[in-house]
């Protein structure tokens, strides 16, 4: 409830009720309605916005107290004033006075809009007794923002720039950078504010998503502004680079690259089968249900024994488990109160980092047919400029690149690589049609619209970085990365199945590239094996590189024989040798001699690859494990996760001929429940066929398995010991060579 | 204040505190004593029939309704799939992957010769 009169203000200070006061007195100073009914400027307009914006420099930033913001929200300061004077000069902003109003209204609106976040050092009381209000408050001005009827409030901030941006880059002042930024930064903010999930929201959601912030931003025009400033990045705006980045990472976050790109119609058709999916999956469900539920009232008051060893009963109340001796084994189990605590505080905060880019968004129509419009241009005119200048920056760590950056550039490139993909993938199919009149043009086919990404550099970058985060556990970053390289790995795919030789050619050297450096193969694997409780959106990243890669490094291995790869080996005599040398050699000595560490290190060999020694090093207790994690997810996993699933499995079973590492309760466990129910996999959908094949087959050397080798009954129970797990496989040790 | 001549404090008064009950633990000490592997080698090799080809289902489930049925007895508190972890975990024990490696070896063939000629 918001407090009114001066008297409560005093009562229960939420707000130092002088500040309040002192911003009360300027926000009423500032205008009103006039004479004619409209916005009238009051006659220190400008000292005004001039006090208001020192109030929240100096008060709020300095003090770090939000004291201020909370009393300009609940004075309508946004919606009320700095809106109306917009409005009110938008048209004549090249007056110059009028100019430097608006101006001083987007300074205000900047801080205000800008994204709310407690920093755990230096976070204050206040910031958290305010949090939750200025959180709702700045949805308030998003919706009052976007939606604001007598002018185009994101247009008029553009436009407010447009002066500083004519001006060239060598002739351009502090304060004209200042006037850009200011204007991009709240069209960022203006992308990046999302409904909180913490506070219960009551105006509608659909007034602040994403499709109306899209609607909005193509019916202002702000896609032309976006497209224009990345198209010129390098000639005429250098320091922009990473506002644009965010903005773009802000707008198309979770948004399916795939579905952007197909057709109306198709689109509609897979809406309409994914709906159809939907409604079957949910008929088998309680189908499912229904087969087991009781068919006479809830008191009818059935009681069972279970007869078992040692002349022990178990009793069971109701009447579902009569005569379905697996249903009373899975109500045993069920009724059983204690749960197993599971450890750490992580299970609370997953969804916050879903909420990064994992989180799918969906798209109203109109929005999505102007997004992809923009995606187009945005494809064909700025993405390499763009995106080679920020990795530039990037490289030489450039004061106005923070970490989160790196992430959002390379969840971003794999985006884009994504969209490139589908849209050539549309391209070609209506090409293909021999109805349409469009024909594929030379330009069309090469992949050089998105080269800039495709370059050793980028690769060289994407590998430090992924280094870098997996050392330092930002799994977020990680995932970005992972996200990152499958792409690339995709994309050259389709590279070298596409119709120019040059592409081809192109491809299978990035192939030699990448598969040259046996570290990235270790990368790889690293990352597989090492999962813990990362989360849903890092388990699917990870387990699709793992996919991806293994099967392209597969086939590239078949084509290329003689497949060499430069391995790294640590020359241990190099260092010892050093070491020796410490003693003798001074200051000097030193520096030379970690500089011979590094050279010892960077010592590498060539050696043949083989592709049968990686995949072993590929399928082992921990990856497994990993994917096990991601397979009891059934559910929710679409076809092609399930057959990524299906694939490693099959492979560790039968082509690796290591079953043995999957012999154990808990994934019969899983599989069982898979096909078997309850709650299974749904018997109509198309993964349900080669999983039951694979399962039945997979059970069958299970029990031949134990038929022969009954110690695997207690080896079941647990992941098997590396020195046994050859004689489980195989029933007899491993030959050792005999010394003579 | 009790009071001075009071030197044995026989008159102060008792506070009983009182324990909770612990709480049994799934632990090594459980898992190889006589109610745990061991018996489950025992009702493996006495009930677990299992039928082979052609039955893959059903094997199995009768296979994990001996372990569910065993871990029950072994420990109640657990449900199936949390006592499955829980045991998964004490595998990597030092003590009991040193038995484990021993029920292996009893299989083998010319084991119990070995152990006799000791």
């Amino acid at each position: 409830m918001a407090q009114t009169t001066l008297d409560e203000w005093a009562r229960d200070p939420l707000v130092d009720p002088e500040v309040r006061a002192h911003i009360y007195s300027l926000v009423s100073a500032l205008g009103g309605i006039g004479d004619d009914g409209t916005y009238a400027l009051g006659d220190d307009a400008m000292v005004c916005l001039k006090d208001l914006r020192k109030w929240l420099k100096l008060v709020d930033a300095k003090h770090n107290r939000r004291d201020v913001a909370r009393s300009m929200a609940e004075a309508n300061l946004v919606k009320g004033d700095l809106l109306e004077i917009l409005a009110k000069i938008s048209e004549r902003v090249h007056d110059t006075l009028k100019h430097k109003l608006a101006v001083a209204c987007l300074e205000i609106l900047v801080p205000l809009t800008w994204p709310f976040e407690i920093d755990p050092l230096e976070a204050t009381a206040h910031q958290y007794r305010h949090g939750p209000y200025l959180e709702l408050a700045q949805i308030g001005y998003k919706r009052a923002i976007l939606h604001f009827d007598r002018a185009r409030i994101l247009q008029t901030a553009v436009r407010i720039a447009l002066p500083s941006m004519a001006v060239p880059l060598r002739e351009r002042s502090q304060r004209d950078e200042g006037v850009i930024r200011i204007a991009l930064y709240f069209i960022r903010n203006i992308a990046m504010l999302a409904p909180p999930k913490s506070v219960p929201m009551d105006i509608d959601e659909a007034e602040v998503s994403r499709s109306a912030t899209i609607d909005t931003f193509q019916e202002q025009d702000i896609f032309q502004v976006i497209l224009s400033v990345a198209s010129s990045i390098g000639e005429d705006f250098v320091n922009q680079d990473v506002v644009l980045l965010e903005i773009l990472f802000f707008l198309l976050k979770g948004v399916d690259a795939e579905k952007l790109f197909m057709e109306e119609k198709k689109l509609n058709s897979s809406n309409t089968s994914e709906l159809k999916d939907l409604i079957s999956k949910e008929k088998a469900m309680l189908a499912s249900y229904a087969r087991t539920a009781p068919t006479r009232h809830n008191r009818f008051g059935t009681m069972i024994w279970i007869k078992r060893d040692d002349e022990k009963v178990s009793t069971l109340s109701g009447q579902d488990v009569l005569g379905k001796a697996q249903k009373s084994m899975e109500k045993m189990d069920t009724t059983k109160k204690w749960n197993k605590p599971k450890g750490g505080r992580r299970k609370k905060d997953e969804n916050d980092e879903r909420e990064e880019f994992d989180l799918p968004i969906g798209l109203t129509s109109s929005a999505r047919k102007s997004l992809k419009a923009f995606v187009e241009e945005f494809l064909d005119s700025s993405f390499n400029p763009l995106f080679l200048h920020i990795r530039q920056a990037m490289e030489r760590e450039t004061e106005r690149v923070e970490i989160r950056h790196s992430r959002q550039y390379f969840y971003l490139v794999s985006w884009f690589l994504k969209a490139e993909c589908a849209r050539r993938r549309t391209i070609k199919e209506r090409a293909a049609d021999p109805k349409s009149a469009e024909v594929l043009t030379a330009e069309d086919e090469s992949y050089g619209l998105v080269a800039e990404v495709m370059n050793q550099k980028t690769f060289v970058l994407l590998n430090r970085f992924t280094h870098k985060s997996q050392s330092e556990k930002a799994w977020q970053d990680l995932n970005a990365g992972m996200k990152c390289f499958t792409q690339i790995l995709l994309t050259v795919q389709e590279m070298s199945e596409a119709g120019l030789e040059e592409d081809q050619e192109i491809a299978e050297n990035i192939l030699n590239r990448i598969f040259y450096e046996e570290s990235t193969h270790d990368l790889v694997v690293q990352i597989l094996r090492s999962y813990k409780d990362q989360g849903f959106g890092y388990l699917d990243a990870c387990t699709e590189l793992s996919h991806v890669f293994l099967r392209m490094l597969e086939r590239y291995a078949k084509q290329n024989v003689d497949l060499q790869v430069r391995s790294r080996k640590r020359a241990r005599k190099i260092k010892k040798k050093n070491d020796q040398a410490q003693g003798v050699e001074g200051e000097e000595g030193h520096v030379s001699e970690t500089e011979d560490i590094a050279e010892a290190q960077r010592t590498s060999t060539e050696r043949k690859f083989d592709f049968a020694r990686f995949s072993a090093k590929f399928v082992n207790q921990s990856s497994v494990n990993t994917f096990v994690a991601f397979t009891k997810f059934f559910r929710e996993l679409n076809h092609e996760q399930l057959k990524r699933a299906h694939r490693f499995f099959y492979r560790a079973a039968f082509k690796m001929e290591i079953g043995v590492l999957l012999y154990r309760v808990d994934i019969l466990h899983l599989f069982n429940k898979m096909i078997k129910g309850p709650e299974g996999l749904d018997p109509a959908s198309p993964s349900y066929k080669e999983w039951e094949e694979f399962i039945r087959h997979f059970f069958r050397s299970v029990v031949k398995r134990v038929q022969d080798r009954p110690e695997l009954i207690v080896e079941m129970l647990f992941s098997k010991i590396p020195a046994t797990i050859y004689f489980l496989e195989h029933g007899h040790d491993k030959e050792l060579p005999t010394r003579t | 204040p009790p009071p001075k001549d009071d030197a044995l404090g026989l008159d102060q008064e008792i506070t009983v505190v009182k324990q909770r009950r612990p709480i049994p633990k799934l632990d090594e000490t459980l898992l190889l004593s006589d109610a745990g592997i061991s018996k489950l080698r025992r009702i493996s090799k006495d009930r677990l029939r299992l039928k082979g080809k052609g039955h893959e289902y059903g094997d199995i489930a009768r296979m994990l309704n001996m372990y569910q049925l065993w871990l029950d007895d072994l420990y109640p508190r657990a449900k199936f799939a949390d006592g499955l972890v829980m045991i998964e975990k004490l595998g990597h024990s030092k003590r009991t992957q040193y038995m484990r490696k021993e029920w292996i070896n009893e299989g083998k063939p010319g084991y119990n010769a070995a152990s006799d000629a000791e």
